[in-house]
């Protein structure tokens, strides 16, 4: 029994003491959280604009030109709707090639001067992130009583108003655990990104595997920061999703 | 005496729905002051006519003009005139993410017709004519059928409309709740609105309206006011659907 504990102490004492080894973990998590929150932060944004521009498109090819319609206005439909094309594939290459080789061709191709490959991996998994959420959104808004759109519309709202203030809310709401899996997805995908020689979590117990020839330590302590943050971030969308429900109770 | 003045006019309007004709070219004016009540059968084309009187339907041909503005015109700021065009829906159509005094001045506050104060000052006005101002700060899932109508009705009346469209408004109701949606149409009838009102219910439609349209097959084939309408239809298809309606 005691050579056990004596033995785990030891283990424990390798894998984060020695050498200063946790502020290698530490300094991975920072990079796996910055990652996760920018790639969401930009999957969210592009992903909702992709959508609306859908959404909009979508309409526009069943109704008359109009010049007081958004984006009409000052693109015209024609750019609108070449727009929603371009998008389409966007979205079709985004989710139709592994990620790891668009990580990949973000680093050594598109942005290969780019020196900082923290902000590299963010654009690349903020991107990808991007046309799953575009659909997760337009599933969100197709969800949503067409009488509400015709609501905002009849008292005057235009298109884009009755969409932010009346469509996407709703929509969001009914979204929320779909979105919710999506940045969970992300979080664990971003252990890819030591292809690109960034130090994330993973990365940093790797390297640290690799000095002490001792796998289940190091591995086991990612893993469970890991699950703790996704666990977090569940937790918090849960608690959201309770607040929104707030309106449901009759 | 000046001639009152005209609100919404159809021309030559049409509707298709793929290959099926919805509406067949047709002509009308609606002029200020008038209650119109439109019926006919399910899928004769009265709802789609009311629809597209503020373009949430859009023709297939002619046009639907709005105190003289051709709303099919591409020139047209849609928005600017639905804002004084109400629509009642049948399903209400409140938004459930908003509280009832939200629903009611959304619309206002968000295109800066009215300041948040003004909007909210405007809205509980209503709130309290339609006897509901204790319900503004709950949602509307907490609402009865009857309730939420009612509140829809406040929502179009606080932008001030010049006209209202109300589209079946009673059908979706528990009949225990028709009463107290028609008495508030009644009650704008009597304070001078002008509306269009499609609807099965034969006795409001007699005592609300001043002229009744029967449509069947896109077409409006008579229209009356409501006295010789009900005594002395000339159309048989109206005769026929008379008798299945009145017993």
């Amino acid at each position: 029994m005691q050579e056990f504990i004596d033995n785990i102490v030891w283990e424990f004492t390798r894998t984060f003491i020695t050498d200063n080894r946790w502020k290698l973990f530490l300094e991975g998590f920072k990079n796996t959280l910055t990652i996760t929150v920018l790639a969401v932060l930009v999957g969210v944004a592009l992903g909702t604009v992709i959508s609306v521009v859908h959404y909009v498109a979508a309409q526009a090819k069943s109704k008359i030109k109009r010049k007081s319609d958004p984006f009409l206005k000052k693109l015209g439909r024609g750019v609108l709707l070449f727009a929603d094309r371009i998008l389409a594939a966007y979205v079709a290459v985004m989710r139709g090639s592994p990620l790891a080789i668009q990580i990949m061709i973000m680093s050594f191709v598109v942005m290969r001067g780019f020196s900082d490959k923290v902000i590299v991996a963010s654009v690349a998994f903020g991107l990808n992130s991007a046309a799953y959420v575009s659909e997760v959104i337009r599933g969100g808004i197709n969800s949503v009583d067409s009488g509400q759109m015709e609501a905002g519309r009849s008292v005057g709202l235009s298109q884009i108003a009755a969409l932010r203030l009346i469509v996407l809310p709703q929509a969001i709401k009914n979204i929320l655990p779909a979105l919710c899996n999506e940045f969970i997805a992300v979080l664990k995908e971003t252990s890819i990104v030591g292809l690109i020689a960034v130090t994330d979590l993973t990365r940093a117990s790797d390297l640290v595997r690799s000095r002490t020839l001792s796998a289940f330590f190091p591995l086991i302590s990612a893993g469970i920061v890991y699950f703790v943050l996704v666990a977090l971030l569940s937790t918090g969308v849960s608690k959201l999703e309770a607040r929104l429900a707030q309106s449901d109770r009759s | 005496m000046t001639e009152a003045k005209t609100l919404l006019e159809t021309r030559e309007l049409s509707k298709n729905f793929g290959e099926l004709k919805v509406l067949r070219g047709i002509n009308e004016k609606i002029v200020e002051g008038e209650r119109v009540v439109i019926i006919g059968a399910s899928g004769s084309g009265k709802s789609t006519f009311l629809r597209c009187l503020n373009m949430l339907e859009e023709p297939s041909s002619g046009a639907v003009l709005f105190e003289g503005i051709d709303m099919t015109s591409p020139e047209t700021d849609i928005d600017r005139t639905r804002q004084k065009i109400g629509m009642v829906f049948q399903h209400f159509n409140l938004f459930p993410h908003l509280t009832i005094l939200e629903n009611l001045t959304i619309a206002p506050t968000h295109l800066k017709l009215k300041s948040k104060e003004e909007a909210e000052g405007a809205a509980m006005q209503l709130l309290h004519r339609i006897g509901l101002a204790d319900k503004a700060t709950t949602y509307p899932a907490m609402l009865s059928g009857g309730q939420k109508q009612r509140v829809a009705i406040a929502r179009s009346l606080v932008m001030e409309p010049d006209v209202m469209l109300f589209d079946e408004p009673t059908s979706a109701l528990d009949p225990e709740m028709v009463g107290e949606v028609l008495d508030l149409i009644r009650e704008l009838a009597a304070d001078g609105m002008t509306m269009v009102i499609v609807t099965h219910e034969m006795g409001f439609a007699r005592e609300v309206a001043t002229r009744i349209m029967f449509m069947d097959e896109g077409e409006i084939l008579e229209q009356n006011p409501p006295a010789a309408f009900f005594e002395n239809p000339q159309n048989p298809r109206l005769r026929d659907f008379l008798s299945k309606v009145l017993y």
